[in-house]
C-alpha cells in the first residue's frame, strides 16, 4: 500500500462527506441537486480508488457507470422532470429543523457512524478500504435517513432516498470490492427506475394536491 | 407465439427442467412487451391471460422437477430452485392467473365506468406482467444480490402499478410504499453484504461466487456470529418492511387499500410471500451460525407483535381492503410466529400457511373489488345485505372471511392449529397462549364487520345506489369464476392436503431445516 494511494483513498472518504454536508445545508431543490451531483462524482472517483486498490477492472466498469447515471442521467431526469412544477414549491419554506442544528445532528450522525461500524465490526479484520469507506458509507445512510424525515418536501425525500442509495454502493463496493458487477447494475437500474417513477409522482402530487410538503399526505387513517 | 412456448416446455420436460427456468421468466417479459407494442385492450387481456396460463403450467413443469428430482439450477448456480423456492413459485404461478383473470372483468368495469383509459390499461397489464416477473425472480435467484435487486423492482412496479389511478389516496398511497419499502429495502442491502462480506472472508469456496446462496447455506457454521448477528437483524427489519411486518407495516394498509383490487391480491396474496421468503433464506443462515434461539426469539417478538397491532387495527378499520390489509399483516405474523416455533411441525405449519393465506386472501380481495364497484364504496358502514344483491359473491365472500379468521373446516385453520401445536410442544407455551388470544381478538373484530356487510338490510341510501335493492347483479361471470376456483381450494386444503404439495411442504422443511434433500 503506497502513501499515495492510503492519502486517495482519506481524500475520497472526505470529500464524500463534505458532499453530503452540503445537501444539509441547502434549502432548495436545485442546491440538492447540485450536492448530489458533487457527491456522486466522488462517489465515482472513490470507487475507481477501490479499483485501483484491488486490481479488479470490472469495479472500474462501475465507476463509469455510477458517473454516468448518477452525476449525469439522474440529476438532469430530475431537475427535467420537475421543471413543470412552481419554484416556490421547490423551495423549503418552513422547515422542522434549521439549518444550523442539521448541521450539528448530521456532524453527531458522523461520529455515530464511526463508533458503530468500530462496535460492531470490531471482531472482523477490515482491510485498509473498508476502514476508510465504512463508517462514511453508514454516515451517508443515516444522513440521508435525517433529510428525509426532517424537511417537509417530497422532493428532498428523492435526494434523501439518493444519498442513502449512494451510501448502499459504497457500502458494498468496500465491503465486497466489487465482485459482482451484474448486482451493482441491478442496484444502479433500481435507483434509476427508482428515479423516473418518484419523478411521476412528484409531478402528480403537484397537480393534485398543489403542494408538495408530505405534511398533507395523511388522509389515509383508520379512525 | 404461444407454440413456440408450448413447444419449449413439452421439449424441455423430459431432458431435465433448466431450461423452463429460463423460458418461464421469458413469458411474461414477452407479453408485456407485447402490450406495451400493440396497444390494444382486447390483445392485452388475451396476452396477459396466455402468459399468465403459460407460467402456471411451466410452473407447475418446474414443481413436479423438483419433487422429482430434487434442485434444479442454470446458468452455473447463477439460477436455483429447491422445494423452498418451488413452493413460493406455486402462489406466483395460481394467483398471477386468477387475477389475470380476474382483471379482466374488473378492469373492464373501471374502464367502462371512465375511472381509467386506454393508456390506463395499457400501464395496468403491461406492469402486471412486468410484476409477476420481477416476483418470479425471487425464489430463482441464488445469488443473493440478485434476489435484493428483483425485491427491489417488485417495489417499483407495485409503486407504478398503484399509481395507476390519479386519486389523492392513490398518490399518498404509492408515495409512502416508494419511500417506507426502499428505505427498508436499502438497510436488508447492508444486511445481505455483511452476510457475503461473512462468508468470502470465513472460507475460501467463496471466491467469485460470495453472494451465493447455497454456499453460504453450506458453510453457515464457518461465519463470524458477530457479524451474522447483526447481518440477520438488518435483514429482518428489512425484509420484514417489505413482508409487512409490524412494526414496520405501516405502509403496508394504504398500499393495499389504494391498489386495484386484482392488484392488491397480487400484493397481499404473493408478494409478501417473497419478501418472508428472503427472510427465511437467511433465517437459514444465521440458525446454523448463532444456533436457532436467536433468529427464532427474534420471529416469535415480531410475530405477536404484528398480529397484536392487526388484531387492534382490524377491529376499528372501516374501509374493507385496509381490514384485509391489516388481515394480511396479521397473517405474516403467524408465519413469522410458525418459524419461530421451529421444529418440523412448526415449519410445516409456516409454509403451509403461506401456501393458505395466498389462496384465501386473493379471494377477499376479488370479493371486496366486485363488491365496491356494485355498491360504489369500500367504506364497510355503508355496505349491508351483500348476500341479498350478489347472492354468489356473498357467499363467496362469507367462505373466504370465516377461512381468514382460522373457522374450521377451512384451509387456514389446519396450518393455524399446526402453528399452535408446535408452540406448545416446543415449550413456547406463553408465547402460544398469547397467540390463541390474539386470534380470537382478530375473529371479533373481523366477524363484527363481515356478518352485517354480508347479511344486514340495505338501507335507503345503499338501495338508491344500488338501483333497487331486489336487483341480483353477481357482476359478470368473469368475476365469479377466479372467486369460485379459489374458494374450492380453501375448502378443499381444509380436509386434504394433496400428496404432490405434501411432498414438496415436507422437502421445504428440510431445506430450511438445513438437510437439504438433494
Amino acid at each position: 500500500m503506497t502513501t499515495l494511494l492510503a492519502d486517495l483513498i482519506t481524500l475520497s472518504a472526505a470529500g464524500l462527506l463534505i458532499a453530503t454536508f452540503g445537501v444539509v445545508v441547502r434549502r432548495s431543490f436545485i442546491g440538492w441537486v447540485s450536492a448530489y451531483r458533487y457527491q456522486s462524482v466522488v462517489l465515482a472517483a472513490s470507487t475507481a480508488v477501490v479499483g485501483y486498490s484491488t486490481g479488479f477492472w470490472d469495479i472500474y466498469a462501475a465507476a463509469v457507470l455510477t458517473l454516468v447515471v448518477k452525476a449525469e442521467v439522474i440529476p438532469r431526469l430530475l431537475v427535467r422532470v420537475t421543471s413543470g412544477v412552481e419554484g416556490d414549491l421547490k423551495m423549503e419554506a418552513n422547515p422542522y429543523v434549521s439549518i444550523r442544528l442539521s448541521v450539528l445532528i448530521s456532524a453527531l450522525l458522523v461520529a455515530l457512524s464511526y463508533g458503530l461500524v468500530g462496535q460492531v465490526l470490531a471482531s472482523a479484520r477490515l482491510d485498509v478500504l473498508a476502514q476508510a469507506y465504512l463508517p462514511v458509507s453508514v454516515s451517508l445512510f443515516f444522513i440521508g435517513l435525517f433529510a428525509m424525515v426532517s424537511r417537509r418536501t417530497a422532493l428532498n425525500q428523492v435526494v434523501g432516498l439518493l444519498i442513502i442509495e449512494n451510501g448502499l454502493f459504497l457500502f458494498t463496493t468496500a465491503l465486497t470490492h466489487g465482485v459482482s458487477l451484474i448486482i451493482e447494475v441491478g442496484i444502479l437500474a433500481d435507483a434509476l427506475v427508482g428515479v423516473v417513477i418518484s419523478a411521476i409522482l412528484l409531478t402528480r402530487m403537484s397537480q393534485t394536491f398543489d403542494t408538495m410538503d408530505t405534511g398533507s399526505l395523511e388522509k389515509l387513517k383508520d379512525d | 407465439m404461444s407454440g413456440f412456448y408450448v413447444d419449449s416446455v413439452l421439449g424441455a420436460l423430459p431432458s431435465g427442467s433448466n431450461a423452463l427456468m429460463l423460458t418461464v421468466l421469458l413469458t411474461p417479459a414477452v407479453a408485456a412487451a407485447f402490450v406495451a407494442v400493440t396497444r390494444r385492450k382486447r390483445l392485452a387481456e388475451a396476452a396477459t391471460l396466455l402468459s399468465a396460463f403459460l407460467v402456471a403450467m411451466q410452473v407447475a413443469g418446474l414443481v413436479a422437477g423438483v419433487i422429482a428430482g430434487g434442485e434444479l439450477s442454470a446458468f452455473g448456480d447463477f439460477l436455483s430452485l429447491d422445494a423452498l423456492g418451488a413452493l413460493v413459485m406455486i402462489p406466483i404461478a395460481g394467483v398471477g392467473f386468477v387475477a389475470a383473470l380476474y382483471s379482466i372483468n374488473y378492469m373492464g368495469r373501471q374502464y367502462e365506468r371512465g375511472i381509467v383509459d386506454d393508456k390506463h390499461i395499457v400501464r395496468y397489464y403491461a406492469g402486471f406482467n412486468v410484476f409477476v416477473l420481477t416476483m418470479m425472480v425471487v425464489p430463482l435467484a441464488n445469488n443473493t444480490g440478485l434476489m435484493w435487486v428483483a425485491i427491489e423492482a417488485t417495489t417499483l412496479v407495485s409503486v407504478f402499478l398503484i399509481m395507476l389511478y390519479t386519486t389523492e389516496g392513490a398518490i399518498e398511497a404509492a408515495w409512502k410504499y416508494l419511500i417506507v419499502a426502499t428505505v427498508g429495502l436499502s438497510l436488508a442491502l447492508f444486511g445481505i453484504v455483511l452476510f457475503s462480506y461473512a462468508y468470502s472472508t470465513a472460507s475460501p469456496s467463496a471466491a467469485g461466487s460470495a453472494m451465493n446462496w447455497t454456499g453460504m447455506a453450506a458453510d453457515a457454521k464457518m461465519l463470524d456470529p458477530a457479524i451474522v448477528k447483526v447481518a440477520f437483524v438488518f435483514v429482518l427489519v428489512g425484509l420484514g418492511t417489505k413482508a409487512g411486518i409490524a412494526p414496520m407495516h405501516t405502509w403496508l394498509p394504504d398500499a393495499h387499500g389504494e391498489a386495484p383490487s386484482p392488484v392488491s391480491a397480487l400484493l397481499s396474496g404473493v408478494l409478501l410471500n417473497c419478501a418472508i421468503y428472503g427472510v427465511l433464506r437467511f433465517n437459514i443462515i444465521a440458525s446454523g451460525t448463532l444456533g436457532p434461539s436467536f433468529p427464532s426469539e427474534l420471529m416469535i417478538g415480531l410475530g405477536l407483535l404484528s398480529m397484536g397491532i392487526a388484531a387492534a387495527s382490524v377491529y376499528f378499520a372501516k374501509d374493507m381492503k385496509r381490514m384485509l390489509a391489516y388481515s394480511s399483516v396479521e397473517h405474516m405474523g403467524i408465519i413469522s410466529l410458525a418459524v419461530g416455533f421451529g421444529g418440523f411441525v412448526g415449519l410445516f405449519a409456516a409454509l403451509f400457511h403461506i401456501i393458505n393465506h395466498a389462496i384465501a386472501k386473493p379471494l377477499m380481495f376479488f370479493a371486496s373489488g366486485t363488491v365496491s364497484q356494485r355498491f360504489g364504496t369500500k367504506t364497510m358502514s355503508e355496505i349491508r345485505g351483500i348476500i341479498k344483491v350478489m347472492p354468489i359473491t356473498g357467499a363467496l365472500l362469507l367462505v373466504g372471511g370465516l377461512a381468514i379468521v382460522g373457522m374450521p373446516p377451512f384451509n387456514i385453520f389446519v396450518s393455524e392449529f399446526l402453528a399452535l401445536t408446535s408452540g406448545f410442544a416446543g415449550g413456547q407455551v406463553l408465547a402460544a397462549s398469547a397467540m390463541i388470544l390474539l386470534l380470537v381478538l382478530v375473529f371479533a373484530g373481523f366477524i363484527r364487520q363481515l356478518v352485517p356487510m354480508v347479511f344486514g338490510s340495505p338501507g335507503a341510501a345503499e338501495s338508491a345506489r344500488l338501483g333497487g335493492a331486489e336487483r341480483k347483479d353477481d357482476m359478470g361471470a368473469l368475476a365469479i369464476l377466479p372467486m369460485v376456483i379459489l374458494a374450492v381450494l380453501v375448502v378443499i386444503f381444509g380436509f386434504y392436503v394433496p400428496q404432490p404439495l405434501q411432498t414438496l411442504i415436507r422437502e421445504a422443511v428440510q431445506v430450511v431445516q438445513g438437510a437439504p434433500s438433494s
